[in-house]
This record gives C-alpha cells, sequence and structure tokens, in this order.
C-alpha cells in the first residue's frame, strides 16, 4: 500500500502501480531474478546503498554506486560469474512507502526496507535494515526507478553484502 | 584433598601450572597451527602482548578530528578510545573509561566538546585526560566526599602515547614502543609516504563489516599475493594485479610490515593468464566509467597494499585509498573498518573516479567481497580441526623479499614476528 502525504493528487491507480512496483521489485530480487533488477532502473539511474551514517554526514562512499543501467547490469554478471560468496537466499520486507512528492521530475518516495538473509544450516537472521529514498519516473511504458538510495541503519554489515538491496 | 581445618575445600580441584599445549610445528613458520585461529586464551595473550604491547596501532586520520574540541570514538585491540583534539591542537587518545567506576564515559560515535563527562557520577574531564571536577569531591554539610587526600591528579583518564605522520594518527598502549619511524623502518616509510605526501587528506567516508573469522586470516590475504591472481576475476582480468605484472613483495628487517607491490598490466591471453581459471579474455564492461584508472603517484606502481603491524591495512589499488584498520572482537570475529579518502585538492573528476573504484573494495565490493566470503570458509575449514596447520610454503619456507607474486613469504616473515611477540 502506498500512502501519499497530505494535499498530495495521487489518484488509487496511480498508488496501485507504485506499490505494484516496489513489490515486483523484492520479489524478483527474493525470487533470484536478478537478470530482471536493472530493469526496474531508468538507463541514468542512481543506484546507490549506503550506510546512514555517511548519508547523514555528507560522506559519498557507499557500498554500492552505480549511476547508470549498465553498471547494475555489470554488476549482476560480477554476481553470477565472477564472484566467490557462499549460497545464501534473501527476503525483503518492505513497508511503510510514503509517496512525498510530485515534482517534474517525478514522483518521489520514501519506505523502510527489512533484509533477512538465510545460509545454508544457518537459522535465517536480520541482515540489514533502512529506508529507501526514491524517484520514479514514467519511461517507456513502465514505472522505473531513476533514483534509489538505500540507507541502512547499523554500520556494520554481516560479512559481504552480495546481492543487491 | 579437603583442608585440614575442615572449611568446605574449593569444589573442582585446580590443576596448578597447567599451561596450554602451545607447541609451534617444529617446521617453524612455514606452517601454523590451527589453533593460532581459534584458542580464546591464545586471543587474551595477543590482545596483552600484540594490541596492548610495543605496538603503535592505528587510530584516525587527523581529518577526522581537524578542530580543537574534535573527538572521534574507536577501538584499539579489545579496548574502547577515543581520541580527542585539545585546545591547544594537541591529540589525546584515551580509553574509554571513566577512572572512578569504570563506565564508558563517551558514547558518541564522533563529535565536538569542550570536556568529556562521564553521565554516570558527572566526574569532568579535559580533552587530555586530565581529572577536572568531581561532584561533592567535599562532601555535603561537613558530611560524606572525598578522603582528604584524594587527589586528582590521579585519577586522570588513561593515556597512550601518541605519535602522527603526515596526517595519520597512532598510538600505543606501552610507553617503551620504540619512535614510529624507525618502528615502520625505512622501506615501509617511503612507502607510506608516498600516499601521505604530506597534502591535506579529506575522508569520503567509512564501511564496516564484521567478518566471522580470526583477524590475523585478514593480514594473511593482504600478505599473500598468490590468492589474486586465482581468485579475484576483477583484478584478474582488467590487468589491475596480477601474477605476470612486474610485482614485489617487500617487509621491514623483522617481518611484521609487509608491503605488495604491482603495476597495470592488460587483458590479454598470455603464458600465465591461461593458467588462472579467473581469466576472462572476452569479459567487457557495459559501463566501463566503473574502471577508468589513472596514474596519480610517482613511479611505476599503480597498486601498493601495505600491512602494518597489528592493526593497519594502507589500500592504494589504482585511484581507490583507504585505511583499513582490523579490530579484533574474539577468536573467531574481527571488525574490518574501512576509512576512504582523497586528497583535499582532487578534482571533480578524480573524486568521482575514487567512488566509482570503490565499488571493487569493502563488504560489497567486486574484489574485495571475495575476500572476506573466503576468510568465512578459512575460519568454517579451521574450527573444530585445532590439530591440523595451514601450509604457507609458496616461494619456498624462508623470509626475505621477492620481485614476483609467486609466493607467501610475507605470511611467514608475519607469523615470525608473531611467535617472538607471542613467545611461541
Amino acid at each position: 500500500m502506498v500512502i501519499a502525504a497530505p494535499g498530495l493528487d495521487a489518484p488509487p491507480a496511480l498508488r496501485m502501480r507504485l506499490a505494484d512496483l516496489y513489490c515486483a521489485y523484492a520479489d524478483a530480487l527474493d525470487e533470484g531474478e536478478l537478470e530482471c533488477w536493472p530493469d526496474f532502473f531508468t538507463e541514468d539511474c542512481l543506484y546507490q546503498v549506503i550506510p546512514r551514517d555517511n548519508f547523514e554526514q555528507g560522506l559519498p562512499i557507499a557500498l554500492i554506486y552505480c549511476e547508470s543501467r549498465g553498471m547494475l547490469a555489470d554488476r549482476v554478471v560480477a554476481i553470477r560469474e565472477t564472484a566467490l560468496y557462499v549460497p545464501r537466499t534473501v527476503r525483503h520486507l518492505t513497508g511503510n512507502i510514503r509517496l512525498r512528492e510530485i515534482g517534474p521530475d517525478g514522483w518521489r518516495l520514501t519506505a523502510s526496507f527489512a533484509l533477512f538473509q538465510t545460509m545454508v544450516d544457518r537459522p535465517s537472521e536480520l541482515f540489514l535494515c533502512g529506508r529507501y529514498r526514491d524517484r520514479v519516473i514514467e519511461d517507456r511504458g513502465r514505472l522505473r526507478f531513476a533514483e534509489r538510495v538505500c540507507i541502512y541503519d547499523s554500520t556494520i554489515v554481516p560479512t559481504s553484502l552480495v546481492y543487491p538491496v | 584433598m579437603p583442608p585440614a581445618d575442615g572449611s568446605p575445600g574449593p569444589l573442582i580441584e585446580r590443576e596448578t601450572g597447567a599451561m596450554p599445549e602451545w607447541r609451534w610445528p617444529d617446521a617453524g613458520s612455514s606452517r601454523i597451527p590451527n589453533w593460532v585461529y581459534t584458542d580464546p586464551e591464545l586471543f587474551a595473550r595477543e590482545e596483552e602482548r600484540v594490541f596492548a604491547g610495543q605496538s603503535w596501532l592505528y587510530v584516525c586520520l587527523e581529518a577526522e578530528i581537524p578542530k580543537p574540541g574534535d573527538f572521534k570514538r574507536s577501538r584499539l585491540g579489545t579496548r574502547e578510545i577515543v581520541a580527542a583534539r585539545d585546545a591547544a591542537g594537541e591529540i589525546s587518545v584515551l580509553v574509554n573509561r571513566c577512572a572512578h567506576r569504570s563506565a564508558q564515559f563517551c558514547s558518541a560515535a564522533r563529535g565536538s566538546a569542550k570536556e568529556f563527562v562521564c553521565p554516570y557520577h558527572q566526574w569532568t574531564y579535559d580533552l587530555s585526560g586530565k581529572l577536572l571536577g568531581v561532584p561533592f569531591r567535599r562532601g555535603f554539610r561537613g558530611q560524606g566526599g572525598m578522603p582528604a587526600d584524594f587527589r586528582p591528579e590521579e585519577h586522570g583518564l588513561e593515556r597512550l602515547a601518541v605519535a602522527h605522520r603526515h596526517g595519520v594518527v597512532f598510538a600505543s598502549f606501552s610507553r617503551e614502543t620504540e619512535p614510529l619511524d624507525a618502528y615502520l623502518g625505512d622501506t615501509m616509510l617511503g612507502y607510506f609516504d608516498r600516499v601521505f605526501d604530506g597534502r591535506e587528506l579529506v575522508v569520503l567516508g567509512y564501511l564496516r563489516q564484521r567478518i566471522p573469522s580470526n583477524w590475523k586470516l585478514m593480514f594473511e590475504n593482504i600478505k599473500d599475493p598468490y590468492h589474486a591472481s586465482l581468485l579475484h576475476v576483477f583484478l584478474v582480468t582488467f590487468g589491475l594485479f596480477r601474477l605476470d605484472q612486474r610485482s614485489s613483495i617487500e617487509m621491514d628487517p623483522t617481518g611484521r610490515h609487509a608491503v605488495l607491490v604491482s603495476r597495470k598490466g592488460e587483458q590479454r591471453e598470455n603464458e600465465a593468464t591461461r593458467q588462472m581459471r579467473a581469466f576472462k579474455s572476452n569479459f567487457t564492461l557495459r559501463d566501463p566509467r566503473l574502471l577508468e584508472p589513472v596514474r596519480e603517484f610517482p613511479g611505476e606502481a599503480t597498486v601498493v597494499m601495505q600491512t602494518l603491524w597489528p592493526n593497519l591495512i594502507v589500500q592504494q589499488q589504482s585511484n581507490t585509498l583507504a585505511m583499513r584498520q582490523i579490530v579484533p572482537i574474539d577468536a573467531s570475529r574481527f571488525d574490518l573498518a574501512w576509512t576512504f579518502f582523497g586528497y583535499a585538492d582532487d578534482t571533480p573528476e578524480m573524486r568521482r573516479r575514487r567512488l566509482r573504484q570503490a565499488n571493487l573494495m569493502g563488504p560489497a565490493g567486486l574484489v574485495s567481497l571475495d575476500d572476506s566470503e573466503a576468510m568465512l570458509l578459512s575460519q568454517a575449514g579451521i574450527d573444530g580441526n585445532d590439530a591440523a596447520q595451514c601450509v604457507a610454503e609458496m616461494g619456498g619456507r624462508a623470509v626475505h623479499d621477492e620481485p614476483h607474486m609467486v609466493t607467501e613469504t610475507a605470511i611467514r616473515g608475519f607469523y615470525q614476528h608473531y611467535r617472538r611477540v607471542m613467545g611461541l
């Protein structure tokens, strides 16, 4: 469900389409459909996974910093073909999706995420939690992220982040 | 045997004089017994002899606490500290423990302060750790208070010895540690000054990860150029670090510090790359801006990875610069704290390049990810196999500098020094 900030002209059909974008995004990652992941973004998108501490201090270093869909696609190839990592599954819970602003450059939204990770022979664990800060636009017939900044709350990442947030 | 006076004896008879069985393999430092990665008693001895011993521990960059009053919290070994710049501009490194009842007096990660006030009983210290005030020291209406012979100057915060060089701050728990320059030695100083050349530094951000392995495996990883050509597809394919490139591994006379030096090669098939499963001649990036390194340091080297005993890795891989601080937690866990930086005079293009290349580093790094996962696998293989040992004989069994990468000489150098410090 997408809740619009007071005073915004956000008809139910738009809010439904936005909710569907968030749902499909999490679903694609949780089902391991990594190859679809770049398609959720515009060609010249910004995608970042950054600790809250850096974000709040205005420090730019991020866990992942991609400035185009091409960089996202390169990361998918790296995950599939070049990186060494222990097998795991992930689960994203997205909530509190809030449409905050409607402007000429798109819809600005925020949402909370909890990312759980399950490794072989280990109990599931909360891996990261935090907030998405997004800008969504209509792009070639569907909604896509022009910006998705994933701001995670803890400073500490358990071992390594393999799959996107 | 119960005591003769009839009082209750201890429930469990303590074995007196029983020492842990730490016997290093006869083969020497080219064999590493697995118990060095698991034994909690050995970990306690490391804390005492390595971290609290005669070592210079990396604390922070001066650029993180540029103004009087600025402070930053951190951990050296297993102890919390606060690095603070006082009104005179001097940096003090203080144990984060009130001299009264041992409460942590500082809980902010960083900030600016005129004084430190312990929240528990409001004992107040200046930024150099001197005790300024004790509430009700003289009691109230003639009652209570500290004894008349209580001397505040004897109850300051625990202070470490501090040394700095070109904007990098180090501290030592021991007053007998040799001067920093001598500690690093000429070879390491040369490489250190290459990155820390006196220019003003700018912190670009922090990343931190908790790795389920012994802290020493992190050092071994960066002292081991052999794995890089096999494990890291990104480094190998794009010629960022590969064993057919002109490289060297150099150490200080003790073997405790080391540096891996290499220069960039090409994405071309040759006699060496044919032996590397990681080499992919047809792998191209859709957005090549990720890797557009430019030369920025004098000389031919494009990669210089320095491991400085006992808690610092100085990383210069192409245009990413980072301090990687090792923070041990227990025998089988450590935090790796990354501080990425650049120079105040970086152009916007160079700043952007550093940010893009940082995608290779850190807990989600296209290269470093392999390392943190490899360390997880190492510890998983070590646990439960204390009697086994690791073999570090690539390039022989001796410890000396090498003009190539097919060697584990710096791992042997590390353990040669480690054994001396630890009495093993």
